[in-house]
């Protein structure tokens, strides 16, 4: 079986699909390793000088962590993709 | 083209907008009925006090999850994937039994999709209406129509942002902040994403998020089988379709009862023809059924031409709702909330945690004695402050201090105290596991032990 034809319109639209779907996997991840990760380490458990500057109070610690989570399930979902489908959109 | 690749190659067709055609009748009722008892569940609970307290309030910042009576803490967090586990079961054997109710009536997706709907038909009129704004040129009462639906999106959207986090940090001190324009960053980003969730979900993409987003509606049809209740169309009975006269015999017409109204695809929110038989995007909410129960009515023909009803129905035979499937999930379910019930009611309402002092592994006095220093955590899990006696033993002769000490802990708290633990004698013993004991003075009942190293220099 070919690949789908490809014109600019329908790619356009394949790229937010794409795209959607990549944010959406990835930040549904990040949800449950933020949920995990949290509900064994507490942020204000670590001693003053063993944090790193940008650590502070346990909801910005928390709101970081998720967006370190996403961050992480977004390279994952997009280098899966890529290694999946990306030569297509080469063509 | 197999099955899977169809929907693949589907997820890339251009989206068409939805104007789903509003309906009214059992369902529909039904339907509206659910969104306003999870909705006033979601928008109320937040301000239910409990106890000098809010009733439910997963307290982030304070790590500890407030549910009416019982206060979860990490420590607990077993029981909240235990729960996790229980609502997952419990939607797969829903889904065997019963099939996508979850979606038709409790998906907050579909709730808040209804709900933005209704402000939508309000500013902007009904489907027809809506189709013809859309087509019209910019126009002063298009924009007046536009803008006031977006005022009600938006207001709405913030609303439930608000109520969200209200969740996880106490609701009044927030709309005691919010008034005082005086709200924390990190809570009015929250606000702010959550309610965008929502308008971006419930106002734009509504039967994509189903479609395109939910894994559920991926694989709820694992769990389909041929006794599982589906919205169908008979087509026994309904072709071949065909306009008639009211009150006319279709058989007598060469014809089934469809008259190919289309109107169950007007209503139909995801856009498809239930005609075509069960697709992936039906979401089961019925207005179909709602809408041809009216049409057969007003013909003269009896309702039920779309249904509730099972494969097996369809093709005459008895649908079974004890198969195996249905009384495993269902064994599993009734195994695990009773466990779970059980689990909960015999929690200990104590914990003990011992830490060792980092900074030294153990003293040796002048006097011989060796001292090795612990912080000692007691959390009160109960609903009542008390008083508790702590003590230590091990193999050798231990002696704790401060002696004879009371710790009385308030209902909900953590308490942390320096102790020192004095091995009486320079014993050749070396380093040796001690128990720590901690009992409640006031409910003979209640009483934990953990373990702890005691370090000591071998001779």
């Amino acid at each position: 079986m070919s690949g789908p034809r490809v014109n600019p319109t329908r790619a356009r639209q394949m790229a937010v699909r794409v795209g959607g779907i990549i944010a959406w996997s990835a930040f549904l991840s990040a949800a449950v390793a933020t949920m995990l990760c949290f509900a064994f380490i507490d942020p204000h458990a670590f001693a003053a000088g063993a944090t790193p500057s940008w650590w502070g109070p346990r909801m910005q610690v928390y709101a970081i962590g998720f967006f370190f989570f996403w961050g992480v399930g977004l390279a994952a979902a997009a280098l899966a993709w890529f290694l999946a489908h990306g030569r297509r959109m080469g063509r | 083209m197999n099955a899977q690749l169809k929907v693949v190659s589907e997820s890339y067709y251009a989206h068409q907008k939805v104007y789903p055609r509003e309906v009214d009748g059992r369902f529909a009722h039904l339907r509206v009925l659910s969104v306003w008892a999870l909705l006033g569940i979601f928008y109320l609970l937040p301000w239910l006090p409990w106890g000098g307290r809010q009733a439910v309030l997963f307290d982030l910042p304070a790590r500890k999850f407030f549910i009416f009576g019982i206060v979860f803490w990490p420590q607990d967090f077993i029981f909240l994937t235990w729960l996790l586990v229980i609502a997952a079961l419990l939607l797969f054997f829903v889904t065997a039994v019963w099939g996508r109710l979850w979606c038709g009536y409790a998906c907050p997706q579909t709730v808040w999709t209804e709900t933005f709907l209704w402000l939508e038909k309000f500013a902007e009129g009904d489907r027809s209406a809506r189709q013809k704004l859309d087509r019209a040129p910019l126009s002063a009462r298009k924009l007046a129509r536009k803008s006031l639906k977006q005022f009600l999106w938006v207001s709405f959207a913030l609303w439930t942002g608000f109520t969200f986090v209200g969740f996880f940090t106490p609701i009044r001190t927030l709309s005691a902040e919010f008034l005082a324009f005086n709200v924390g960053p990190w809570e009015t980003f929250w606000v702010l994403f959550y309610g965008f969730a929502t308008y971006g979900n419930a106002g734009y993409l509504r039967e994509q998020v189903c479609k395109y987003m939910c894994p559920y509606a991926r694989f709820q049809s694992a769990m389909f089988d041929r006794d599982t209740l589906v919205i169908t169309y008979d087509t026994e009975r309904g072709d071949p379709r065909g306009a008639r006269k009211r009150g006319t015999d279709p058989r007598a017409q060469g014809k089934g009862d469809c008259i190919d109204c289309t109107l169950c695809v007007q209503v139909c929110p995801t856009g498809i023809d239930i005609r075509k038989g069960l697709q992936i995007e039906c979401i089961a909410c019925a207005a179909c059924i709602d809408v041809c129960d009216d049409v057969m009515d007003k013909m003269g023909s009896p309702r039920g031409l779309i249904r509730y009803t099972t494969q097996q129905a369809l093709e005459h035979k008895p649908s079974r709702l004890l198969r195996p499937r249905s009384l495993i999930y269902g064994a599993l379910l009734t195994t695990l909330v009773v466990g779970f019930c059980a689990a909960v009611y015999m929690r200990n309402p104590v914990a003990l945690d011992v830490i060792r002092d980092r900074n030294a592994l153990y003293q040796v006095r002048d006097d011989g004695h060796v001292d090795n220093v612990y912080t000692i955590r007691i959390l009160n899990k109960s609903e009542h402050a008390q008083r508790f006696a702590l003590n230590a033993h091990g193999a050798s002769a231990l002696t704790l201090l401060p002696r004879m000490a009371e710790y009385s802990v308030p209902s909900g708290e953590v308490y942390s105290i320096p102790v020192r633990v004095r091995r009486a004698t320079y014993e050749p013993l070396g380093a040796e596991t001690i128990t720590f004991e901690l009992g409640s003075l006031d409910d003979a009942n209640v009483h934990v032990t953990t373990r702890a190293r005691f370090l000591a220099p071998t001779r």
